[in-house]
Order: structure tokens, then sequence, then C-alpha cells
């Protein structure tokens, strides 16, 4: 039978050997799991509360499972740093291999900066943004911390194989980034959830033109749309970007013709405007247009969706000629140490400082009440991830979610705008 | 099971951060105080051991967190129209009590008495009597409920396979 890219990835994967199809349950053999191994609920009282009263008495495999430290670094309280030495301990003692400890940026970021995930691999992770290694062809989701322990022993875990949607974008790729206002188009036409625990294949002329930049957002955000994987095929930018990092062979996933999907969505990115999601969910998406002249005081660009190259290097290219408003924070992190360096040597960093922001470590903090707080009746403009009430501190503030071009173009307006109109030269 | 408790109705695409705030309320006597509260200030206030939640399509969509701190406070089922993937995932995981019955925000009101028979595969309005059904689980996820969560089912597993003298796998 045809299969699906889900579908081959769960077939080749089965322990008990045989094809599935959408729908079936299994148990899947894990190619490799990302771990924060704690955040807020320790895997040591998880296994004592099971019964392990020593805690994990062994992991399935040391060197498949990653172990990142990036939500609590540099940490900013004396319990997180207490947290941190207890991981220390734990990956010492349990002989993990690869800890990113003194390291900060972001997991997923730093799981493909490092090559540690390749096409066609079962890549489990213990974060929602999982998703994110889609962009290389891998079969990558979030699961839960109880499902992460299950893993670490077994490095095995049940899955139901997802349905499939088939998301075909045409289109010319302008010369800034545009993947954010695409996940949003389609969170604002379709639903925030209209591929609840699918598997989304990104596909269509546009696909070849997007750098993996903006692939890794749009898999990343594929949760944000409910999917369980977001995955692009692996073409000639997908294989030199993984093997100038790694030399582990790997099998890419290409979906059979004629395979089965439960629906097939489309979007022409040419004359689409400029996307945001008004506070307080995703799904509340507008036109920039219809939130123009809203005063803003914090801009953020950065988090795992788009705190990369090119997200930094558009806000860099508009502040050579323009300045930060008076009055606006505009905050910039690096979604890894990785970016920041490759930012740097480009003379990027320079110039944003010149032009009136401020470049913070790389780390999951600017989207979450961790860095950047704000106050009641304050208005943010972010490219991160989500715009939830309290998401940055007061309940009484406001967030809207939009790409790195039209946060930038809000940072130096002051208000929220069209960035046509802000930069004529575009 | 059988539950029937007073409803907590809530809309769509309820998601994690107001479930479980732990970053602002790292402790869970504190998270005991503001879960929800984003959406109905006075939910941390006035919920009550046996009430049950019923919400909307998406329930539970965002971060990946368990919804432990509602089982703290006392609720003994989430129903909902649809429950997003990770939600689900963590509560079977760590077995709390969710179902999936599209139709049910249709057939009950907030603060009426809404029962979840698992057996029948149904819940039920207690006054009107109206009823939808529910989605049953397959026998491999009811068994992880049955243990009490996957690390418990881990621990089986572990112990059953140290008594045979085999390795795991």
């Amino acid at each position: 039978m045809a299969q699906t890219m889900a579908e081959k990835l769960l077939s080749r994967h089965n322990i008990a050997g045989k094809e599935v199809r959408a729908g079936d349950f299994l148990e899947a053999s894990i190619d490799g799991a990302m771990c924060h191994y704690h955040a807020g609920e320790s895997m040591v009282d998880m296994a004592v509360e099971a019964g392990f009263k020593d805690g994990l008495p062994k992991v399935w495999d040391r060197d498949r499972i990653y172990v990142l430290l990036d939500h609590h670094q540099p940490t900013l309280t004396q319990k997180l740093a207490d947290e941190n030495a207890l991981i220390r301990r734990e990956v010492e003692r349990l002989g993990i291999r690869c800890f990113h400890d003194s390291e900060p940026g972001i997991a997923h970021q730093m799981m493909l900066d490092y090559g540690l995930v390749r096409p066609g691999e079962l890549v489990v992770g213990n974060d929602s943004h999982t998703l994110c290694y889609g962009s290389v062809n891998a079969g990558a989701t979030g699961i839960t911390r109880a499902d992460m322990f299950y893993v670490l022993l077994y490095g095995e875990l049940w899955f139901q194989v997802p349905h499939s949607v088939k998301v075909v974008l045409s289109g010319r790729q302008p010369n800034y980034p545009i993947s954010k206002d695409i996940i949003l188009a389609l969170a604002g036409r379709h639903g925030d959830d209209f591929a609840q625990g699918m598997s989304i294949e990104y596909s269509g002329g546009l696909v070849s033109q997007l750098s993996l930049d903006s692939r890794s957002c749009l898999s990343t955000h594929g949760v944000e749309l409910g999917a369980k994987f977001a995955m692009f095929e692996a073409d000639q930018a997908t294989h030199a970007f993984v093997k100038s990092r790694t030399s582990t062979p790997y099998e890419p996933l290409v979906p059979d013709t004629g395979a089965g999907y439960e629906k097939e969505i489309r979007l022409d990115v040419d004359g689409m405007p400029f996307m945001l999601a008004k506070p307080h969910q995703f799904g509340n998406v507008a036109p920039v247009e219809e939130a123009k002249g809203v005063r803003v005081q914090q801009a953020q660009i950065g988090s795992c969706a788009n705190g990369r190259y090119e997200d930094i290097e558009i806000a860099a290219r508009m502040l050579e000629k323009h300045k930060v408003a008076k009055g606006v924070r505009f905050i910039v992190s690096p979604a890894s140490q990785q970016v920041y360096l490759q930012c740097l040597k480009a003379g990027l960093i320079e110039k944003l400082v010149d032009g009136g922001a401020q470049v913070i470590t790389p780390g999951c903090g600017v989207c979450q009440p961790r860095v950047g707080f704000l106050s009641d009746g304050e208005v943010c403009i972010t490219a991160t991830t989500r715009n939830f009430k309290g998401r940055k501190g007061s309940q009484k503030a406001e967030i809207y979610l939009a790409g790195p071009l039209t946060v930038t173009a809000a940072a130096v307006a002051g208000e929220i705008a069209d960035p046509r109109e802000v930069f004529p030269g575009l | 099971m059988k539950v029937s408790g007073r409803v907590w109705k809530f809309g769509d695409s309820i998601e994690t951060d107001a479930i479980n705030p732990y970053y602002r309320y790292p402790t869970m006597e504190e998270l005991k105080l503001h879960t929800m509260e984003v959406y109905r200030s006075e939910f941390p206030r006035e919920v009550k051991p046996g009430d049950v939640m019923v919400a909307g399509r998406n329930f539970g969509c965002g971060s990946s967190r368990p919804g432990l701190v509602l089982r703290e406070v006392g609720i003994a089922a989430i129903i909902a129209e649809s429950v997003s993937r990770l939600f689900l995932r963590n509560s079977i995981s760590r077995a709390i009590p969710i179902f999936v019955a599209p139709g049910v925000t249709g057939i009950v009101d907030d603060g009426e008495t809404l029962e979840v028979d698992y057996p029948q595969g149904i819940v039920r309005n207690t006054k009107s009597g109206k009823s939808v059904e529910l989605r049953r689980y397959p026998p491999g996820i009811e068994q992880i409920f049955e243990c009490g969560g996957l690390p418990q089912f881990a621990y089986e597993r572990y112990q059953r396979e140290a008594a045979l003298g085999g390795r795991a796998r």
C-alpha cells in the first residue's frame, strides 16, 4: 500500500515488525530522545513514586539520549541552580554521554546545530516544539515527562499512527522571511487545531525556496496547529545541512505516490499580507493592517520559532537605516550559541546594538515569563511561539505574535505598522 | 469507571499556561491557588473535590504540561469535545481521567451534574437525561490507566523482566 511519510516512519520503527497504517496503535523504537531531564517535576521523584526507590535504574542507550539545559541557562534563581546541579549528578550517575551543560541555547536549535537528528529518524523530546526537526525530514514530536521516563528506560514508546494533511505552499519567497506569516495564515484560515494529532507534510513549489531556518519555523509551529509531526522531504539543502554536521548514515522518508491524505490545504504566498495573532491565542489571526497603530512598549525576536540567523538578519538589515523608537524595548535572543556566533561574524550584532536593540543570551527565556516581563497595560509584539495571557508576566498585558520583519517595523515605528510603510525600500 | 460531579464549563483551546502556570507559581501549593484563574478567577477558590470539567475543542493546547494540579484541587474527570494531543498523552501517562466526548458542550451547562459511564461509553446530564457517546480507549491505553500511569507501567515491566531474569530488549 502507498504510504505517507508518517506511515513509513512508524512502519520502519514498529517493534512488531509489521506495516502500520493511519489509526493503528503500535510500540515504536526510538532513535533519539531530547530530554530536559527535569523541568519542574523531577525524574527522580517520578521514579520513586513509581517504585524505583533509588531513581531510574539505568538508561536504554547512553549515546542516544541528549540532555540540554536550555530552559534554565544561565540560572536566574537559586532553585534553578540547585535543579541543574541535580541534573548534572543524574547525567553522571546514568552515564549519559551527550550533555550540553554550560552552553546556553534552545535545545531544538542545538539538536540541529550539532547534527544530533537526521532525516528518517524517530526522535522524541519532552518539549512541545520538538516537531522542529521535521525541517530536516525527521519524524520528531513532543512527548510528556512520564513518556520520557519510559523512553529513558526502554527506548520504546506507544504511538497511534497519525492521519496526514498535505500543506501545499506555492508562490515566491521574497527577500525576507515569511514563515511566521505562513503559519499564522494557516491557523487563521483553518483553525488552531486543524491538524490535531495529525502529521503535516509540507510540499509545493515554495518549499525548495525556503531556507532551513524557515522550514524549522514551520515545523516547530506544527504544534500550534495541533500536529504530531510536521515534516519536509529531504532535498539538496537538507543533505548539505545534515552532512556538514554528522557522518551518521540515514535513510530519508519519501511519501509514496498515491498515499492517502485526510485533507489537502493550499496556500499561495504571493500577495499574502503580513499576518499577526492578536492577544491571547495563536488562532486569533488577522492581517497586520487590522492592528495598525497599536502602541508597543516591547518588541522581541527569538525562540525555537524565530531565533535563527535569517530572523536576526532581517532585523539587523532594517536597523542599518532606522533606529528603534524611544520607549520601545527591542529584545533579540539568538536561538543558540552557534547562531549567535554566525550573527557576530556577519556583523549583525553590531548593527542591532547600534540601532537600539538589546541582544540577550540565547535560550528560551524570551518566550516565557523569565526575561523581559510586561507590566499591566503594556503591549508586546513578538516573533516567538505563544501569546497566551500572562505569558510574559502580567495578565493585564497584551501580546501580539508576528514575523521578525513586522516586529522590527513595530520597534522602529513605536506602533504596529505595515513593514512596507516603515521600510519603503523593502 | 463511573464518575459524576458538578460541572465547570470552559470554552475552546484552553491552554496549559493557564492550567499549570508553573513558571510563575513553581510549587503545587501556589499552583492550586492560581490554576485556571486566567479564564475564571473564582475557579481556584470555589472548585470542590469531585467536580468535573467540561470544555470545548482543543483542550490543553500549548506547552507539554501535565494537569496534575487539576487532580490536586479535586477535579474527578475532564470531558472535552477534543483534547490537544500532548495534554491527552500527559493525562494518559499520569492516569488522570480524561474523556473525549464530541457534543458534550451541547448537553450540559455550568453547575449542572454530569455523569461519566465509561463501561457504557456515554456521558449523561443527570437532570435532563441527555447523553452523548465518549471515545473508548484501546486496551493498551486502558492498561496504562489501570497501572496508575506510565512510570508505574514501566516499573511493573521492569519487575516482570527482572523476575524472568531477562534483560530489557
